[in-house]
């Protein structure tokens, strides 16, 4: 079964006075594993899709299947419970929740699933180690770095070990160094857990990780190409 | 159970993010919960007393009068039996204490003056502590028994009449058949009252002396009966009734006196348009700082949102922010409540405006009185009103549309 | 406009909702102030004048002494040439002399102790409102005529009506037996049952014969025009009063003490309610003002380092709090007027107050009056609160250095 399914998605937005086709009859479909980037320039409407898949955003028309289940008609609530138990995210930025320390909102998630405080404590650890923030559990977001910051949203995503993880420009505040050791650990999580990952960046060195890239333009997809095989 | 965790623990560190806001509004909370209960607790003692005083001129908390008596308070209503059948039947039934009493107008003359008055026949050992004369602190001594051939005044009227103890007065009444009765008593005691009106208003003379100045035999005007407490005073109205036919009229004591009456209910409702006057005046500053609170986190709720969590949590969140800042300010507003009652519960002198007091039928001594149940209906009306004046800015964070909220600036 | 002005109004509308929630702290507070104040010195005016205008009158002409005694012999020598005299100088028909004795008053079946007043039946009409509410019968008329005129529940209690005959027994001045038979010619009924079981008037010639005057009355009662008009006037009667002291002037703060101080305890406890309010208010305009200035900490670090001075900036907030302050008053003023003014016309009632009313000579239901010191004077102290709260924040800005804001988020 495919992770994600896109079936003909179209969405326009309005701007002043002009209509922009942010999705122009999209159809994608993600293998489960798979390591996607979409690329496109600004406006080029890869948001708009990342954010329909996650359930984030509502297309105009088409369909969107997560899991082989489709959830473009589902309600807020149910939208809810599926970002919250099948889809990790990474933003741009502002990741975390300011009062709560870097341990604290790796829990957030679990804690909203109601996972029991003993499992949760320990599997936050481990997790925050595994993306290298040893000894960092108990700073807030104000006291870390963009790319500690960015590190501790990875083991958020990843810590309730959800099919799909969803990225939007997760490098675009980085340093090089920074940005590559966070595709390392993406590409890391993705061939040990096998987590499907799709992430969004008009960042070359991101693209270069990517197993498959799709290229946008104008809402449209102008190239499709498989990677790994190359 | 975790999301409730996890909603107080964001909601609490939330709250002292911004903590000048949180302190400026935390204090008038307090300011606020300390206003509400501790004037409370002044207007009830004040009623209190004010009860109180009434009842113990009436006195008692339930009476027995001759059903034309509140009308005609006068020899020619008095209750159609004799003082030895009501004896019998009320030496029984366990009441905590009780009354049977001749109570007629009259005029009391000195050698220089007259003056109306009321006349009580009374006996002295039935009515200790039931009248609001206090046997020990009368001037000279009270009476002994029922045919104690003295009589005991007040102090103003003592003054009135340019006379004092020991000296002789004359007491004019009438009889049944309306002959003049009247009688030479000498001035026994002199009491000391609260309310200076009851000094003027009241003299007292054995029950028996005053059945045979006036021959109306053996009987009586009213039996006065108190309770164990005047809020609640029908097991003894119920008891009182049961004791006495038909010819007769039992009244409560807020039936006897309706400004009494009416005060105790007046106050129940002052307490609670009071509080929720002060919430109101508070509900604008609450509501205001969770506009801003919501205002500044908007994209913090949008990530929360987005990363799966129901809007519903989003409200409860805000809600339990205002509702925490509510339970702080009043836990210290009630102790500070407390904490001020506590030196002046011994009573505070405001006779600076004593006379004004008479008029309102108070002493000139207020004890504050604190009551719990005022306190839970303070904290719990303002936690209620709260809670709802929460919801508005709550459901507003609850329905950002995630992506819109995130990316705002 | 002003440039500052304008830049002020722009800043208050940059959070709309708060500036309303802040601005509708004021509005409420306002509105309950506005309508408390004018009910309250409403019924102030109502108390001050049913009592006074019933009977006792705005001052009187006493013996020395007689104010704490009442004694019969504490007399006003001469008192109708000498009233006379008085209406003549003051050129005022709003001055009546009487007499006041403790009586008997026996009907053929009953009889009670009263307060036997001598008036002048041609001016009593002038200083009282017990003619005007002789509801049968007619009031006095003669000077010298046997006859009386009594409260409606002392007639029910004597079981008489106006042509019966009632027998006044009592003590003369000079300590004398006096007794005198009346024919009733008139029933009042004020409405107060005390007033109307324990007074009666006859005429002052007679009462003078009857309990051995000589010439003799007890007061003089002196009306002004309108209770601002007492000290004026009080002014102009002591002048025309011989020096030698054997009369004192009266004014009805001495004469009834117990209403100005009645009032004044009502007052103080309203006062610390509207305390309270205002200063709820202020916080509330504290919160708003102090949050308003932090968050603009970096537009004020750039104009500061643009050369604008902070004490500059401070009038711009101070302003800012004035303009919000004066939305307030206005907007709390009318709509405490219009409440009031509404009110005014369908009266104000809760329950329990007829009982509380009647005590006071109070109606039962109240029209408060809007006027324009009822309008201003809560909403101005409340505005002059929000000045002052605002001068915090405003006086904070002086510690800002420009730097450092200008890094602030």
């Amino acid at each position: 079964m495919s992770a994600v399914t896109c079936v003909d998605l179209c969405k326009t937005y309005r701007q002043g006075e002009v209509d922009i086709k942010a999705l122009d009859h999209v159809s994608i479909e993600i293998a489960e594993g798979g390591f996607v980037c979409l690329s496109a320039p600004s406006g080029g409407g890869k948001t708009t899709l990342l954010n329909a898949i996650g359930g984030l955003d509502k297309p105009d028309s088409g369909e969107v299947y997560i899991a082989g289940r489709r959830i473009d008609n589902l309600s807020k609530g149910e939208l809810a419970d599926l970002r919250l138990r099948q889809i990790g995210f990474v933003f741009q930025a502002f990741n975390l929740i300011p009062v709560l320390t870097a341990r604290e909102n790796v829990e957030f998630v679990m804690q909203v699933q109601g996972v029991p405080a003993a499992d949760r404590g320990q599997k936050a650890l481990e997790i925050l180690e595994e993306v290298g923030l040893e000894g960092l559990e108990d700073r807030r977001p104000a006291d870390m770095s963009g790319g500690q910051q960015q590190r501790v949203a990875v083991a958020r995503a990843i810590v309730s070990q959800p099919a799909l993880i969803l990225a939007d420009e997760p490098t675009a505040n980085l340093d090089s160094k920074t940005a590559d050791g966070l595709m390392d650990l993406f590409r890391h999580l993705n061939e040990h857990h096998n987590t499907t990952f799709v992430i969004a960046t008009h960042d070359k060195r991101v693209m270069a990780y990517a197993k498959r890239l799709i290229r946008m333009l104008d809402g449209r997809i102008v190239e499709d190409i498989d990677q790994d095989a190359s | 159970m975790h999301r409730v965790a996890i909603l107080l623990r964001l909601a609490w560190r939330n709250l002292w993010r911004n903590h000048r806001r949180t302190a400026i509004m935390l204090m008038a909370v307090v300011l606020g919960a300390w206003a509400m209960i501790f004037m409370t607790a002044l207007m009830r003692g004040m009623v209190t007393e004010v009860v109180k005083d009434g009842i113990s001129a009436l006195p008692g908390h339930v009476q027995v009068h001759h059903p034309d008596f509140s009308d005609d308070p006068s020899i020619a209503n008095l209750i159609p039996r004799s003082d030895a059948d009501l004896q019998r039947r009320f030496a029984d039934a366990g009441f905590v204490q009780w009354a049977t009493r001749v109570r007629v107008p009259a005029v009391i003359t000195s050698e220089y003056d007259s003056r109306g008055v009321t006349l009580l026949g009374i006996d002295p050992q039935q009515e200790r502590g039931l009248t609001f004369v206090d046997y020990d602190s009368v001037d000279g001594r009270f009476l002994e028994s029922t045919d104690d051939p003295g009589i005991v005044i007040g102090a103003k009227l003592a003054r009135t009449l340019n006379t004092e103890l020991g000296k002789r007065i004359v007491l004019m009444s009438q009889d049944p058949d309306n002959d003049i009765a009247d009688r030479g008593f000498r001035i026994v005691g002199i009491f000391h009252a609260n309310v200076t009106a009851f000094e003027e208003a009241f003299v007292f003379a054995g029950k028996s002396t005053v059945q045979e100045l006036l021959r109306i035999g053996d009987r009586v005007s009213e039996v006065v009966v108190l309770g164990e407490d005047y809020r609640d005073v029908e097991p003894v109205y119920a008891r009182t009734l049961a004791l006495v036919d038909g010819d007769v009229k039992v009244e409560r004591w807020n039936e006897l006196d309706p400004y009494l009456g009416s005060m105790l209910g007046v106050m129940d409702g002052f307490v609670l348009v009071w509080i929720v006057v002060i919430f109101l005046a508070l509900s604008f500053g609450l509501v205001n700082t969770l506009v801003m609170a919501v205002f500044e986190r908007v994209r913090e709720i949008g990530l929360m949102l987005a990363l799966g969590m129901r809007p519903v949590n989003i409200l409860g969140q805000i809600v339990i922010e205002s509702l925490m800042l509510l339970a702080l300010g009043l836990a210290i507003g009630t102790a500070l409540s407390w904490a001020t009652v506590q030196p002046i519960k011994d009573g505070i002198d405001i006779s600076i405006v004593g006379e004004g007091l008479d008029m309102w039928g108070m002493s000139s001594t207020l004890y504050p009185e604190l009551l719990l149940s005022d306190v839970i209906l303070a904290n719990v009306v303002v936690l209620i009103l709260g809670f709802l004046a929460s919801l508005s800015p709550a459901w507003r964070a609850s329905h950002y549309e995630p992506i819109e909220a995130i990316t705002k600036v | 406009m002003n440039l500052v002005f304008r830049l002020a109004w722009r800043n208050l509308w940059r959070h709309p909702k708060r500036t309303w929630l802040t601005t509708g702290a004021m509005v409420f507070s306002n509105t309950l102030l506005v309508f408390m104040i004018a009910l309250q010195f409403g019924m102030y005016g109502l108390m001050i004048d049913n009592t006074l205008q019933a009977f006792t009158g705005h001052m009187q002409i006493q013996a020395p002494g007689y104010i704490d005694d009442q004694k019969m012999r504490q007399t006003v020598p001469d008192v109708v040439p000498l009233a006379d005299s008085l209406r003549d100088q003051l050129g005022s028909d709003t001055i009546a002399a009487r007499g006041m004795a403790f009586a008997l008053a026996s009907s053929e079946d009953r009889s009670y102790g009263i307060a036997v007043f001598g008036v002048e039946p041609r001016f009593e009409q002038n200083v009282s409102t017990i003619p005007s509410l002789v509801t049968e019968g007619r009031f006095l008329e003669g000077t010298d005529a046997a006859e009386i005129v009594i409260g409606a529940a002392l007639a029910r209690n004597l079981k008489v009506a106006p042509g019966d005959e009632l027998t006044l027994l009592g003590s003369g001045r000079d300590g004398s037996f006096a007794a005198v038979v009346v024919r009733i010619a008139g029933v009042f009924e004020s409405g107060v049952a005390d007033f109307d079981r324990s007074i009666a008037e006859i005429p002052l010639g007679l009462f003078q014969d009857v309990f051995y005057m000589e010439g003799s009355g007890h007061q003089v009662v002196v009306n002004a025009p309108a209770i601002d008009a007492v000290p004026e006037l009080e002014a102009r009667v002591a002048a025309l009063l011989p020096a030698d002291g054997n009369l004192v002037l009266h004014d009805w703060d001495a004469l009834q003490p117990g209403l100005k101080q009645a009032i004044k305890a009502d007052m103080s406890s309203a006062f610390f309610m509207y305390g309270i309010l205002v200063i709820l208010v202020a916080f509330s305009v504290l919160n708003t003002q102090l949050m308003s200035v932090l968050e603009r900490t970096h537009e004020f670090g750039i104009v500061m380092a643009l050369g604008l001075r902070p004490g500059r900036l401070g009038r711009l907030v101070l302003l800012e709090t004035a303009i919000m302050g004066i939305l307030g008053l206005l907007l709390g003023a009318i709509a405490g007027g219009v409440l009031t003014y509404y009110l005014g016309i369908t009266g104000f009632s809760y329950p329990g107050m007829e009982e509380m009313a009647a005590k006071f000579n109070l109606p039962a239901r109240f029209y408060p009056q809007v006027t324009l010191p009822t309008l201003l004077i809560g909403p101005g102290i409340v505005f002059a609160f929000t000045i002052l709260a605002a001068l915090y924040p405003a006086l904070r800005l002086h510690r800002l250095h420009p730097v450092e804001a200008m890094r602030a988020v």
